[in-house]
């Protein structure tokens, strides 16, 4: 049987829903929290997203959409252009072709995987924002953040792995 | 996908493969462009940035209400635990403030009478937005909020954003309905500033910690912890005499202020149009530049008059900038 325009439509939409759901936590990101710690240091939300998908589904979350919420990122957030686009580009590249090895296996080797992977991607953000921005960051905010978005993953993991099997069983 | 067997496969598997590194490559390179194309065309990034601002806007405006009120129900119930405590310091606050309001009501009368005496012209009047903080980019990388209004209601890039204690920083990129407002905290940020008693002048200079440097300060100054950083207003940017902060700690090689503000309080915040030219336009430093080879003028970044000229204010206000002595090329940063 041929699917029809509506079955065709509902399956892109489907496919869209990684992408749909960094964007969402770029946004979360975004919103002003009146914890004093938040205001220095936030978790980086997109990242755990963008490793989830990619070691999950990587057919449904490229390069190219994770360059673009990237771009969108940087543009948002006031960082130099560029720079989250490279990272989230490296990650999603890294973990795709990682990504057999956490299938099977208990979230918790997939908590150490991202607690890994979130190390390079933190300090090259930080060292190309210092380099671009011309003095040294402070190191402390990106530690404070590392921690934060290491502690927080299964959490997003959770929320993403629901979404994934309500929504994205038959795509 | 579909999966094809046979020949077929053969021959697109692996040019599928190359394909695919070839865009890789390509991503990255492209990334890298981007790096050096927000270092080279700054007013083109700006507008992209603005125009993105404006694009999740609207989504922001509604959810960070539910995120305030949240917000706003946590620090009800702390209040209550403080109550007794916070009445008592209220009380006091308002004896000694009362003092004050006397000490101000004669003083302005004193104020308006010299000035008529002395044919004072005064600054220009400021006009105020008011306007609410729709998101805020926390992060280690970059301290800045934005807000919910832009171009529409009259924001423009430049303008100073206070809060009720004192200045927050400023408008960096203005939007049609929404700014992103640069902290003073920043690592961008610099603001002319004066210390209160003593008048010195100095820079704030954000270096995205709580606590920004006073620099630039000269070495005959006398800074202690406590006194009060306000405003200077020279170069254009600021109205003159909004207060930043005040000293926090001053060691051998620096000074640190602590901001009046505290950035997870940040709700609703005024911009001040202080009609003046601002900080200069972007065209106005790109036709200033040639002008500086070999040579250096007194007052760097001082726009050539005749770029002011159509919308110059009249009286004493742009001659009274030119005046000031700004720092002389080899100490900008």
């Amino acid at each position: 049987m041929k699917p029809g325009v509506w079955q065709k439509l509902d399956v892109v939409a489907r496919g869209l829903v990684p992408a749909f759901s960094v964007f969402i936590l770029l946004l979360i990101n975004l919103l002003p929290v009146s914890l004093p710690l938040l205001s220095t240091a936030s978790p980086a939300l997109p990242l755990m997203a963008i490793f989830y998908w990619s070691v999950n589904r990587p057919d449904l979350l490229t390069g190219l959409t994770a360059f673009m919420l990237g771009l969108m990122q940087d543009l948002l957030t006031g960082l130099p252009l560029g720079v989250s686009s490279l990272v989230l580009l490296l990650v999603q590249a890294g973990s795709a072709s990682q990504g057999r090895f956490f299938h099977n296996k208990p979230f918790i080797v997939m908590w150490w995987g991202f607690a890994f992977v979130a190390i390079p991607a933190l300090l090259i953000q930080w060292f190309l924002s210092s380099a671009l921005i011309g003095a040294f960051l402070p190191i402390r905010a990106t530690l404070i953040s590392y921690v934060l978005t290491a502690t927080l993953f299964p959490l997003v993991a959770w929320a993403l792995a629901r979404a994934q099997n309500s929504l994205l069983r038959h795509v | 996908m579909a999966q094809h067997g046979g020949p077929q496969q053969r021959i697109f598997s692996p040019l599928r493969t190359a394909l695919h590194r070839f865009a890789f490559i390509l991503l990255i390179v492209s990334a890298f462009g981007l790096m050096l194309l927000g270092k080279a065309d700054t007013i083109l990034i700006e507008r992209i940035r603005a125009a993105s601002a404006d694009l999740v806007s609207p989504i922001m405006n509604v959810v960070s209400r539910p995120a305030a009120s949240i917000n706003e129900l946590t620090e009800q119930a702390t209040n209550i635990f403080n109550l007794y405590e916070q009445n008592e310091r209220l009380r006091r606050e308002n004896r000694e403030l009362l003092a004050w309001q006397q000490v101000a009501r004669n003083l302005v009368h004193e104020n308006a009478r010299l000035r008529d005496l002395a044919d004072y012209t005064s600054p220009p009047p400021l006009r105020l937005v008011t306007t609410r903080v729709i998101a805020d980019m926390g992060g280690a990388y970059a301290h800045s909020l934005m807000v919910s209004s832009g171009s529409r209601d009259g924001v423009s890039k430049g303008q100073a954003v206070m809060s009720d204690e004192g200045l927050v920083g400023r408008i960096a990129e203005a939007g049609y309905q929404a700014s992103r407002v640069l902290l003073i905290t920043d690592i961008n940020s610099r603001v002319p500033v004066i210390v209160e008693n003593s008048r010195d002048r100095a820079f704030l200079s954000g270096d995205n910690t709580d606590r920004p440097l006073l620099t630039f300060l000269t070495a005959d100054a006398t800074v202690a912890p406590g006194d009060r950083i306000l405003t200077s207003g020279h170069g254009g940017a600021f109205p003159p005499g909004i207060p930043v902060g005040v000293v926090s700690s001053v060691s051998e090689n620096s000074v640190r202020v602590a901001p009046l503000f505290r950035r997870h309080q940040l709700e609703y915040l005024r911009v001040a149009d202080y009609g003046l030219q601002g900080i200069l336009t972007d065209q106005a430093i790109h036709r200033s530049q040639p002008q500086i080879d070999g040579v250096i003028p007194n007052g760097v970044g001082i726009v050539p008059r005749d770029s002011f000229a159509p919308t110059q204010q009249s009286g004493p206000a742009a001659p009274s900038s030119a005046a000031s002595p700004t720092p002389s090329p080899e100490q900008l940063p």
